[in-house]
């Protein structure tokens, strides 16, 4: 068994505990989740008190619906990231506080994924999603990571990459659409 | 517009990814409520695009975020904290008041289990405000998680002096009361409540009514006297 897989059935046990409203597995649950969510937070929303409220709206929802996680919903860190995300992209569009397209946000996108990828990326999912990536286009995958990290519009993306909407739909309609048809291979 | 496998799969991995977005993200989440398979389409990408979550640098949120957490989960087990900013600022409505005010009233609490007609497989609050020398219950009101309405049903509840109208108000446990309206005396008032107020609601589980100038409160806090005070309970 891996390193991740002890991870992960660490964080299914805890789950299956808060689902049981075990309130010590929660906390134990929190401090394992929460650098993780909150960076993510953090990195899409740029604005320290939305990250902050996200990540405590994700938690409120993770304790009232831990039960309703299964394994079809993938491990169960991207299940409570996911929440954490979603929320994430709630509070900016009912906020407007959408980051602004520039230059400095695009040079951060790409620190996050020229980053130790040796090192965050163990699990094998995550490897084989990274090699997916690979075989895109630059724009296309761009594309992709500037909507998943920063929540870009269409707008913004076009700004951001100096092309036509139209252009940066298709990028992003396509690259989706090729990213799964490697990974279901 | 159609559910055809091809639509499905293309707005599953923009619904996933965040571009999907206004009135199209809303059709696109009827569509999860409606087909397991295109949930299990979410599911997928919610599984795979997950792994780009994990690899984000950890940041440690502050100490304030957990205990915002608690506070919203189990307000009532708070433990009191001295000079909580929330009731410092100036000119602050002076809410830890209320208990003195009700008992001066002569208020008494009581709980009316409401039948319900068709029991349903959902959470509900209720219960009744009354008036000591009343036989009869003012209003009986009940709170349903699954059509996420609070109902307040007049029953010997009489219009309010002349001039004045009854704000009905969720006393969370610390903090300030937060106003769900202006009652109306001779008809049913309804409200749906947002999932914050919902939160609220279910985890302090008190009402009260004031007395306030006509059209409610104009500064968003109880500046009359409060009238009653009802505690809920869960059916």
């Amino acid at each position: 068994m891996t390193a991740i897989d002890t991870e992960q059935d660490e964080l299914m046990g805890l789950l299956i505990a808060v689902a049981r409203e075990d309130r010590a597995a929660f906390q134990r649950l929190y401090e394992k989740v929460s650098g993780k969510m909150f960076g993510l937070c953090l990195k899409l929303a740029s604005q320290q008190d939305l990250a902050e409220e996200a990540v405590q709206d994700a938690f409120v929802q993770i304790w009232h619906h831990a039960g309703e996680y299964h394994n079809d919903r993938g491990a169960p860190l991207s299940w409570m990231l996911t929440i954490a995300r979603y929320r994430t992209l709630d509070l900016m569009r009912a906020r407007k506080a959408k980051p602004t397209a520039g230059d400095s946000h695009l040079a951060h996108m790409e620190d996050g994924r020229e980053g130790p990828l040796d090192v965050s990326l163990r699990s094998a999912g995550a490897e084989e999603l990274n090699g997916c990536l690979e075989e895109l286009s630059e724009e296309q995958r761009d594309s992709i990571l500037l909507s998943y990290y920063r929540g870009f519009t269409h707008d913004e993306l076009s700004e951001t990459l100096s092309s036509p909407i139209g252009t940066v739909k298709s990028w992003i309609r396509r690259g989706l659409m090729a990213l799964k048809r490697c990974l279901e291979q | 517009m159609k559910k055809t496998p091809e639509r499905v799969e293309a707005l599953a991995a923009e619904y996933v990814l965040g571009s999907l977005r206004g009135r199209a993200r809303r059709r696109f989440e009827r569509w999860m409520m409606e087909s397991v398979r295109v949930r299990q389409e979410v599911w997928f990408w919610e599984e795979k695009l997950g792994h780009l979550g994990a690899r984000v640098e950890e940041e440690t949120p502050p100490v304030s975020v957990w205990s915002g957490i608690e506070r919203r989960l189990w307000p009532q087990n708070r433990k009191p904290v001295t000079a909580t900013a929330a009731n410092d600022g100036a000119g602050r409505w002076l809410w830890p008041g209320w208990s003195l005010v009700a008992t001066a009233a002569a208020l008494v609490l009581a709980v009316i289990l409401l039948q319900q007609p068709e029991p349903r497989d959902d959470d509900r609050l209720s219960g009744a405000i009354v008036q000591a020398d009343l036989t009869d219950p003012l209003w009986l009101v009940s709170e349903s998680a699954f059509e996420r309405q609070l109902k307040l049903r007049p029953v010997a509840a009489t219009a309010a002096e002349q001039g004045k109208d009854y704000e009905l108000w969720i006393v969370p446990a610390d903090g300030q009361p937060v106003s769900l309206g202006v009652v109306p005396v001779g008809e049913t008032y309804q409200i749906t409540l947002d999932d914050e107020t919902r939160e609220l609601l279910s985890s302090s589980r008190t009402l009260a009514i004031s007395l306030e100038p006509l059209g409610g409160s104009p500064t968003g806090t109880p500046t009359g006297p409060i009238l009653h005070v009802a505690k809920l309970y869960e059916l």
